[in-house]
C-alpha cells in the first residue's frame, strides 16, 4: 500500500488553560478530499495550523509524505537549527489556502506565485514564471498576472492565493474556509476551482461552513466538536444519517 | 538678484553643508532606528531594555545639550582616561564627525519609534503566508516584512528628516560651518542681521519644499498595489 499523503495522530494543542485539541487523529491518503466541519471555536482552524506548523503542537504525530514531524522537540525554547530546517521542508509539502487570502500587497499576482519557487525551491526564475502562467491560466486569472493583489475582486485574489499554493507542487493543499470573506455571488468561482482540483485527484483538506459544497466534493467528513472529532465518514454518512446527535444537532442548525 | 554683498556665496556653501550633514545624520539615524525597533520588537528582554533606554535618554535629554555634551565632553573625557593610563594626548573631536554623530544618535530615537510602529502595522497574515511557504524568517523579513514596513515607515520618516534638516542649525555652537552659522559670519560683519537671516529662512524653507516633494514622491511608490 503507498504511503498516506498526510497522517495526524493524537494530536493535542492548548492556548494556556484552555485545551482546544484533545487528541485528534486523521489520515488522508493520495487523491482523498477532507471535509472539516464543526461549530465556531471548535478547532478546526488550529487543527491546521497545526498540521503546517504555524502552530506548535503540544504532542501527537504529524507525518508528511511519509516523513515523521519531530513534534515532541517543539517544547524547547529554541529549535535546534535541523528542526528549523525540517518544519521549512514539511511546510513546501503543504499549501495553505487562508480565509483572508493573505496575497502579498506589495508585489503583483505573478511576482506572489513565484516567490516561493524562486528563493525556497531556487527554482530558475524563467521556469517559475512558465509554471505561474500556466496556473494562472487554470484558475482563470491568467490577465491579472500583473496586477497588484488590491485590485483584484475577493474570488480573483481567493484563486490567486490557490495558484500561490500550487506553485510549490504541494503534496496536500489545506484549506482554512476559502469563500467565508467572499460575497456570495463570488463563492461559486473558488469552488469550481476546487472541483477541477478534486477532479485531478489532489489530496486536500477543506474547512468550510458550506455543508453543500463538502457533501459534492469531499471524499470523507470530518466532524469537530470542542477538540474531539465526534463523527467521520463518507459524506452521504454524516449527511444523511449522523450517528452523533451533537452532529445531528449542528447539521439541522445549518441552513 | 541680490549678491548680499558677496555673502551670496557664503551662505549658498552653508545650505550645502547643512544638507550633507542632515544626509548623513539621516543616513546613521535610520540604521540606528533599524537596529532599534528590531530591538524593541525581540523577544530578549536585555535588548528591549537596551532600546528602551536609549529613546529615553534621547527624548529627555535637549538636543543642545546632547551636541554641546559630545563635541566637549566625549575628547576632554577620553584625554583624562588616557592620561590616566599615561599617555597624554591631545583628542579632538572634528565638529563635523560630532556633529552627524550626534544628530544621528538623536534622530535615530525618532526613528526607532518610527519603524517600531510600522512593523508592527503589517498584518500578521502576510508573515504567515511567507512561513507556509516554507520562507525561513530572514527571507521572510528581506522579501516581505521589510517592504511592507517600509510603506508604513515613510510617512514619519518624513517627518523625522523634516525635524532633522531643521536642527541641523544646532550644530552652529559647534563651529559646524553650516547655514546657520554662515549666516551669523555675515550678519555680523555687515550688521545687517535680517538680511542674512532671511536669506537663510529662504534657504531653509527652499531645503523643506524640495524635500516634501520628495517625499510625497516616495509615499506613491511605497503605496504601489494600494490604490
Ligand atoms: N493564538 C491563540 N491564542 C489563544 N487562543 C486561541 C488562539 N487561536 C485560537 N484560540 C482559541 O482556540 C479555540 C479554537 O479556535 P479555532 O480558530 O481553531 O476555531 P475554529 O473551529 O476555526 O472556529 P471558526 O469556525 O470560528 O473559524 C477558540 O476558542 C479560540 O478562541
Ligand atoms: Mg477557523
Amino acid at each position: 500500500m503507498a504511503t498516506p499523503a498526510l497522517v495526524v495522530e493524537n494530536l493535542r494543542k492548548s492556548f494556556g488553560a484552555l485545551e482546544v485539541l484533545k487528541g485528534v487523529s486523521l489520515v488522508a491518503d493520495r487523491g482523498d478530499v477532507i471535509a472539516l466541519i464543526g461549530a465556531s471555536g471548535s478547532g478546526k482552524s488550529t487543527f491546521l495550523r497545526c498540521i503546517n506548523l504555524l502552530e506548535m503542537p503540544d504532542s501527537g504525530t504529524i507525518r508528511v509524505a511519509g516523513e515523521a514531524v519531530r513534534v515532541e522537540r517543539f517544547g524547547a525554547a529554541r529549535l535546534p537549527a535541523a528542526d528549523r530546517r525540517q518544519i521549512d521542508r514539511i511546510r513546501t509539502h503543504l499549501g495553505m489556502v487562508f480565509q483572508s487570502f493573505n496575497l502579498w500587497s506589495h508585489m503583483t499576482v505573478l511576482e506572489n506565485v513565484i516567490e516561493a519557487p524562486v528563493h525556497v525551491l531556487k527554482r530558475p526564475k524563467s521556469d517559475a514564471v512558465a509554471l505561474a502562467m500556466l496556473l494562472l491560466e487554470k484558475v482563470g486569472i491568467a490577465d491579472k498576472a500583473r496586477h497588484y493583489p488590491a485590485h483584484l475582486s475577493g474570488g480573483q485574489q481567493q484563486r490567486a492565493a490557490i495558484a500561490r499554493a500550487l506553485a510549490m507542487e504541494p503534496d496536500v493543499l489545506l484549506f482554512d474556509e476559502p469563500t467565508s470573506a467572499l460575497d456570495p455571488e463570488l463563492v461559486n468561482e473558488v469552488f469550481q476551482v476546487m472541483r477541477g482540483l478534486a477532479a485531478e485527484r489532489r489530496t486536500m483538506i477543506v474547512v468550510t461552513h458550506e455543508m453543500g459544497f463538502a457533501r459534492e466534493i469531499a471524499t470523507e467528513v470530518v466532524f469537530l466538536h470542542r477538540g474531539v472529532v465526534e463523527e467521520r465518514g463518507p459524506p452521504a454518512e454524516v449527511f444523511g444519517d449522523p450517528k452523533s446527535a451533537r452532529c445531528r444537532q449542528f447539521l439541522s442548525a445549518m441552513p | 538678484m541680490m549678491d548680499l554683498h558677496g555673502y551670496g556665496w557664503m551662505l549658498w556653501e552653508g545650505a550645502v553643508m547643512t544638507l550633507v550633514v542632515a544626509v548623513l545624520a539621516m543616513t546613521l539615524g535610520c540604521v540606528l532606528g533599524l537596529v532599534g525597533a528590531v530591538a524593541k520588537l525581540s523577544v530578549r528582554s536585555g535588548l528591549r531594555r537596551a532600546a528602551d533606554l536609549y529613546t529615553t535618554v534621547v527624548r529627555g535629554v535637549p538636543e543642545l545639550v546632547l551636541i554641546l555634551l559630545v563635541y566637549y565632553g566625549v575628547p576632554t573625557v577620553a584625554q583624562d582616561l588616557a592620561e590616566t593610563w599615561g599617555e597624554p594626548v591631545v583628542f579632538d573631536l572634528d565638529p563635523f564627525i560630532a556633529g552627524v554623530l550626534t544628530l544621528g544618535f538623536i534622530y535615530g530615537a525618532f526613528a526607532t519609534e518610527v519603524f517600531r510602529g510600522a512593523f508592527l502595522s503589517v498584518p500578521r497574515g502576510q508573515i504567515e503566508a511567507a512561513s507556509s511557504l516554507g520562507m525561513r524568517p530572514g527571507l521572510a523579513f528581506r522579501k516581505i516584512l521589510f517592504p511592507q514596513m517600509l510603506r508604513y515607515a515613510l510617512p514619519g520618516l518624513g517627518n523625522v528628516w523634516l525635524v532633522l534638516l531643521k536642527a541641523t542649525a544646532l550644530v552652529s555652537v559647534i563651529q559646524l560651518e553650516d547655514l546657520m552659522r554662515k549666516a551669523q559670519i555675515a550678519a555680523g560683519a555687515t550688521r545687517e542681521p535680517f538680511t542674512f537671516y532671511f536669506s537663510a529662512s529662504l534657504l531653509f524653507l527652499g531645503l523643506t519644499v524640495v524635500s516634501l516633494y520628495a517625499i510625497r514622491r516616495g509615499e506613491r511608490w511605497a503605496e504601489r498595489g494600494l490604490r
